[in-house]
């Protein structure tokens, strides 16, 4: 049984047409369902909750990366399939999920293949793609056994789910995260190039005098000190052929 | 041939890398292979590859698989394979390894040992630990 969540920004009469195409689609795959129209003094939580309770097994969200997260957020059983339909901007994770915006993403939803991902936490909330913070320079202690300090303020990243860059994929089946520390240094010219650090992770801890401010999968999140570790395959989702990621 | 920060920087495809500007303290431990281009005060075990770049300083015992270093080590180095030594690396305390390549300019204050029990001796020392 599918529940499809329709996020607010899909529910103007810019995707009126397109939503109207992907229902039809839906229906001729057999793959249509409940539709939850998310609004602004609705729950969005309870509202999947409940249908997960009535016996919901694939969870749909049809939005952007704000929607996944409001699903995953509300999505606490990991046996429940996640997937998206992309519509509008900001669907960076559907893009590296390989998952084509609009009625396109129904004949990928309808092919199916589930795969299990690794989610990454902050001091308790659940992340898929990735954290970043500019402009720090946290004490980060990895593993409880060492610690990690950049001599000026640096941009620090924790990947999960990110399609292949400068710095190669991260892979969220290997059941670690990614720390990404780019340290500003002056080249022989005037010019400044990022020094880069990574490595790989289950268990970090960042520790700052001032407050930090981290976005969380787009979410901002501030504080002094942080707790991130792996929640080792805790979503199942539906992906494309055309994944970005290992 | 030189080993500095342009040969170094190129990261793809390591697993780990310790940046210039970025100090490590503590036990630091890898499973992977590693550059290390920064600073590091504590212990080192990698089970891959070690690289560690002109600029670096180290101030650890380390123990590798096989090791390039360019950088200073103020500590003993053990390397199970191969170790190369390079023009501008500085080695303070007692290297062990099963191979050694040192280019001329290369210091190495301590003693050196090529028994091949380099690797043997870091395992029985983690072994060891855990008891």
């Amino acid at each position: 049984m599918y529940l499809y969540v329709y996020d607010e920004s899909v529910q103007g009469q810019r995707f009126e047409r397109e939503l109207a195409l992907i229902e039809t689609r839906l229906t001729d795959l057999g793959i249509s369902g409940k539709i939850a129209r998310l609004a602004l003094f609705r729950d969005a939580e309870e509202l999947i909750r409940d249908e997960v309770r009535r016996g919901t097994k694939t969870v749909v969200a049809v939005g952007n990366d704000q929607t996944l997260r409001k699903v995953m957020d509300a999505v606490a059983d990991p046996a429940i399939v996640i997937a998206i339909i992309p519509l509008g901007p900001g669907n960076n994770i559907a893009d590296i999920l390989g998952i084509p915006q609009g009625v396109a993403a129904c004949d990928v939803l309808s092919a199916r293949l589930v795969e299990e991902l690794d989610l990454g936490s902050v001091n308790g909330m659940r992340f898929l793609h990735m954290v970043t913070a500019t402009g720090v320079a946290p004490v980060c202690t990895c593993e409880g056994s060492f610690s990690i300090t950049p001599v000026c303020k640096s941009t620090i990243e924790i990947r999960n789910l990110v399609q292949s860059d400068d710095l190669g994929a991260a892979d969220p089946t290997d059941g670690k995260l990614e720390f990404v520390m780019r340290t500003p240094r002056r080249s022989w010219l005037i010019k400044t190039v990022d020094a880069l650090t990574k490595l790989p992770f289950t268990h970090l801890q960042l520790k700052s005098a001032d407050t930090m401010s981290l976005l969380v999968d787009g979410e901002q999140l501030q504080g002094t000190e942080f707790d991130i570790k792996i929640l080792p395959k805790q979503i199942r989702i539906v992906t494309g052929k055309d994944r970005k990621y290992v | 041939m030189t080993f500095g920060i342009s040969s170094m920087a190129k990261h793809n495809g390591e697993e780990t890398v310790i940046a210039h500007g970025v100090r490590v303290e503590g036990e630091f431990n890898s499973e992977g292979n590693v550059v290390i281009e920064g600073d590091v005060q504590g212990v080192i075990r990698i089970a891959g590859d070690l690289k560690v770049g002109e600029a670096s300083k180290i101030a650890a015992d380390v123990t590798a698989a096989n090791a390039i270093v360019a950088g200073e080590i103020r500590g003993n180095l053990s390397v199970a394979g191969k170790l190369e030594l390079l023009a501008t690396s500085k080695i303070i305390g007692d290297v062990a390894a099963e191979t050694i390549s040192v280019l001329a300019g290369a210091q190495v204050n301590g003693r050196i040992t090529m028994d091949g029990t380099a690797g043997l001796k870091s395992k029985k020392k983690e072994e060891l630990e855990v008891e």
